[in-house]
């Protein structure tokens, strides 16, 4: 734990994409002390000018998602003393995203690709109908509640290596989605969501690095759902196929 | 003349919560074709606001000896008897259509039995398990499904737009649209719409202790007030007893620890880590929010504190791994913060949570101006005096999906789009210029010393003493925000500017908030007076409306109107047990 009366050195990315540059600030350790405090200290007493991006302040919105130390992480729930190794921060917009201005990024691009990835519940049932009585057990609905928390705060989108090569690529969080819905036995469009990410952008573009895993703050593993929809894209192609 | 862009719309809806998400995809299926839809947002489209941060869960009564009646009745009985009887009705009512259709027709899915019915649980003030939850994140699976149905749909979104004000026609009659800042450019947008919903979510942060998400700031209420609009129940700021205290300088502080925690079993200790709450209700640490709140902030009025001025909350006595398996999210957040919540003791403090009160509308969400709608937290009149826990997005899930019904319906009435009126816009763009023009200095240090003031002489206890010193503290804060300039060379995501409109939004407020206050000369739910502790006459409830004509506040009070039940009468049949909900 660092103590009050030292110094963190931090280095801020500024500016647009056009024209990054790092800025150097000292800030005040304190004990209680998450990164996007240090981020919010310097706006707050400091640098009135730099921007960023938060809101609910307890890893429920993932709005604050930015890289610290090189690694996507949600700012409002990384403990300073867990990631300043001597002191050091460096924090950088969120990767993988086009840059707004400083540390907010435009994350438009990652729901775009999540709506490309038929990311929405098709329904079955109408609001005058019961409930489907699915029962906690259900082997299908076990495999859906695996991906049930993401909070699409795009921290596996900025880990991943494949997004990064390939913009086209719809990446981990919107195809997790969609293994969750294509488990969902209350989905209506099951042919249209394995169409949507069997594409050029879709789930075979996976090398099955797993920074998704390793990096999503909810342990959710993106990269086992994703192997779960090269296989079913695989064996409606072999339907087809062979229903043609 | 400052350069303004201009966009024009049928349907207009600021706010990306259960209210504006539902009423966009409402409005979507209610207006006639061809209809354009713009759906406005201070953050990121579901990902700014409260809705989702809900934790608890969905009040719906879907039988199992649970009723609509018996639902109304808690409501009632929770707000003090100050709710529009036929708003908390509707509320009631409609929540079962909504629940249905968040399950069946937006896909969430919410936590089953093992028989494949939906759970329901109870929490305080309730007489039944009716709270429909998907385990302590609720909100995060209603407002991520609500999103991505709306995403997919082709309404036109303006995100980090914020509201800075309600622009009427030349006669003032109706609403012709909103002015906005672009966040990411700085730059002005007036938006004409036919009709308007206003679902920008309450928000009590100009308190010390708050739990909302960052960007609330109740800029909807103080477009309100500066449109002549009459708000209601403004004293109702609801406390949550639990918010964690970690420090001044942290954001952390004041975000809630769930109340699940006392009714497992959790103790609440003084500085001197002995348990007090039975020394203020026989009920100890199980008592509602209001009593235990209460009881907190009389500990740290005697100095009865731990390090940081709270008080404590243990759970080690019931078993640490135990602690871990039922409160697994608690206990992470904790622990990424820096605190042992299933082990250790962690510093707690009261801390407000939500707003009561709000713009008066009818239980169509209609306002007394034409064009504008409000819904969820920036409407009054649903809680009264106090909100349950699982009323809050069952009020802003209802009442978003009527608001985008009446819209719909209502824009087929309606002519061409109203001229705005050139003073009134004119007005509020150099209301938010203003800063531009003084030297620049920190804000910062001002929204504290406001939340200083709410905190101590408009909080958890009140006094005539207390409200009139922070009315005039208030009003020092308001005046010195006018003399504190931000530079101006960069507009674009320029957090300070959008700081200085904020403490602007709750100055305008907080002083709305001491003067209802005053005006209620008792206690009833959220609104506690030291100096009149008793209920008063149940019979003769009144309500606080307050309204604003130039630079005054006017409040009266209006009787309430018992237009379902009277105090003393129930619309339970006869025989019904009190609770169907066993003791603990």
């Amino acid at each position: 734990m660092t103590r009050s009366s030292e110094m963190l050195h931090v280095t801020v990315q500024r500016g647009t994409a056009q024209d990054p540059r790092k800025q150097r600030f000292d800030v005040p350790a304190r004990e209680n002390q998450t990164v996007l405090d240090v981020v919010s200290w310097i706006q707050q007493e400091v640098d009135p000018t730099l921007s960023y991006r938060f809101a609910c302040r307890v890893g429920m919105c993932g709005s604050c998602a930015m890289m610290v130390n090189g690694v996507p992480r949600w700012t409002c729930r990384t403990h300073v003393s867990r990631v300043a190794e001597s002191g050091q921060l460096d924090i950088a917009p969120l990767r993988n995203l086009p840059v707004i201005k400083d540390l907010a990024t435009d994350m438009d691009p990652f729901f775009d690709k999540w709506v490309a990835a038929e990311g929405r519940h098709h329904p079955t049932r109408g609001r005058l109908e019961e409930f489907d009585p699915i029962k906690p057990d259900d082997p299908n609905r076990v495999e859906a509640n695996l991906g049930i928390e993401c909070i699409n705060c795009g921290i596996c989108y900025a880990a991943c290596d494949t997004v990064a090569g390939n913009p086209d690529y719809l990446g981990p969080a919107a195809l997790q989605r969609a293994w969750t819905l294509l488990n969902d036995s209350r989905d209506a469009d099951r042919s249209g969501i394995l169409a949507a990410v069997s594409g050029k952008g879709g789930c075979h573009n996976c090398h099955s690095m797993g920074s998704c895993a390793q990096y999503c703050p909810n342990g959710l593993n993106p990269m086992r759902a994703i192997a779960g929809l090269k296989r079913e894209t695989v064996k409606a192609a072999l339907r087809w196929k062979r229903d043609a | 003349m400052t350069h303004l862009d201009r966009h024009d719309t049928d349907i207009l809806i600021i706010g990306t919560g259960g209210a504006g998400l539902f009423a966009a995809l409402h409005a979507q299926q209610s207006a006639p074709a061809g209809t354009r839809i713009t759906i406005a947002v201070k953050g990121l489209i579901g990902k700014c606001g409260c809705t989702r941060m809900v934790q608890g869960g969905y009040n719906v009564a879907l039988g199992g000896g649970d009723s609509v009646e018996r639902h109304f009745m808690d409501t009632i009985k929770g707000g003090k008897w100050l709710p529009n009887q036929d708003m908390a009705w509707k509320l009631c009512e409609q929540a079962v259509v909504r629940i249905h259709e968040l399950e069946n027709e937006i896909g969430c899915f919410f936590d089953r039995n093992a028989d494949g019915t939906l759970h329901q649980k109870a929490f305080a003030g309730q007489t039944a398990d009716r709270t429909v939850h998907k385990g302590d994140l609720t909100g995060i699976e209603i407002i991520s499904r609500l999103m991505e149905q709306v995403l997919a749909r082709p309404v036109e979104k303006l995100q980090e737009h914020r509201a800075i004000g309600l622009i009427p026609t030349r006669d003032g009659s109706a609403l012709a649209g909103v002015l906005f800042i672009d966040m990411r450019t700085g730059g002005f947008r007036l938006v004409r719409a036919k009709t308007v919903l206003m679902a920008t979510g309450g928000g009590p942060t100009m308190y010390k202790y708050n739990t909302p998400s960052g960007d609330k700031t109740m800029d909807g209420l103080a477009m309100a007030l500066r449109a002549g609009l009459e708000l209601r129940d403004m004293e109702m700021v609801q406390f949550h007893p639990t918010g964690l205290l970690a420090g001044d300088h942290t954001r952390m502080t004041g975000t809630v620890l769930e109340e699940g925690l006392r009714g497992a079993g959790g103790q609440l200790l003084n500085g001197a880590e002995n348990r007090f709450m039975f020394d203020y209700d026989p009920k100890g640490e199980r008592a509602t929010r209001d009593v235990v709140s209460r009881a907190i902030y009389a500990e740290m009025r005697k100095n009865n504190t731990s390090v940081n001025g709270g008080v404590f909350i243990s759970m080690a006595h019931l078993g640490p791994e135990n602690v871990r398996a039922k409160f697994p999210g608690m206990v992470k957040r904790c622990a990424d913060s820096g605190f042992d919540l299933a082990g250790g003791l962690v510093e707690v403090v009261p801390t407000a949570h939500y707003f009561m009160g709000g713009v008066v509308v009818d239980p169509d969400t209609r306002t007394a101006m034409e064009g504008l709608y409000v819904a969820g937290e920036d409407a009054g009149g649903a809680h009264g005096s106090n909100r349950l826990g699982g009323n809050g997005v069952a009020n802003s899930t209802v009442y978003g999906g009527v608001a985008g019904d009446v819209m719909g319906a209502d824009i087929r009435t309606m002519g061409a789009l109203r001229d705005p009126c050139p003073n009134a816009l004119q007005a509020e763009i150099d209301r938010a210029l203003h800063p531009l023009t003084r030297q620049p200095a920190p804000v910062h240090p001002l929204r504290v010393a406001l939340q200083e003031a709410m905190w101590d002489d408009v909080g958890v206890m009140r006094t005539a003493t207390g409200m009139e010193r922070g009315l005039t503290r208030v009003a020092e804060i308001s005046e010195a925000l006018m003399n504190v300039g931000v530079a101006g060379d960069n507009l674009s995501f320029n957090l300070t500017w959008h700081d200085w409109l904020n403490l602007r939004s709750l100055c305008d407020v907080s002083k709305a908030i001491t003067l209802a206050g005053l005006a209620r000369e008792n206690s009833r739910g959220a609104h506690y007076r030291e100096d009149f502790p008793d209920e008063g006459d149940l019979d003769a409830s009144y309500y606080t409306v307050i309204t604003q004509a130039g630079c005054d506040l006017n409040v009266r009070r209006d009787p309430v109107q018992f237009t379902i039940i009277r105090p003393g009468e129930t619309i339970l049949p006869e025989n019904e047990p009190e609770t169907l909900v066993a003791a603990q």
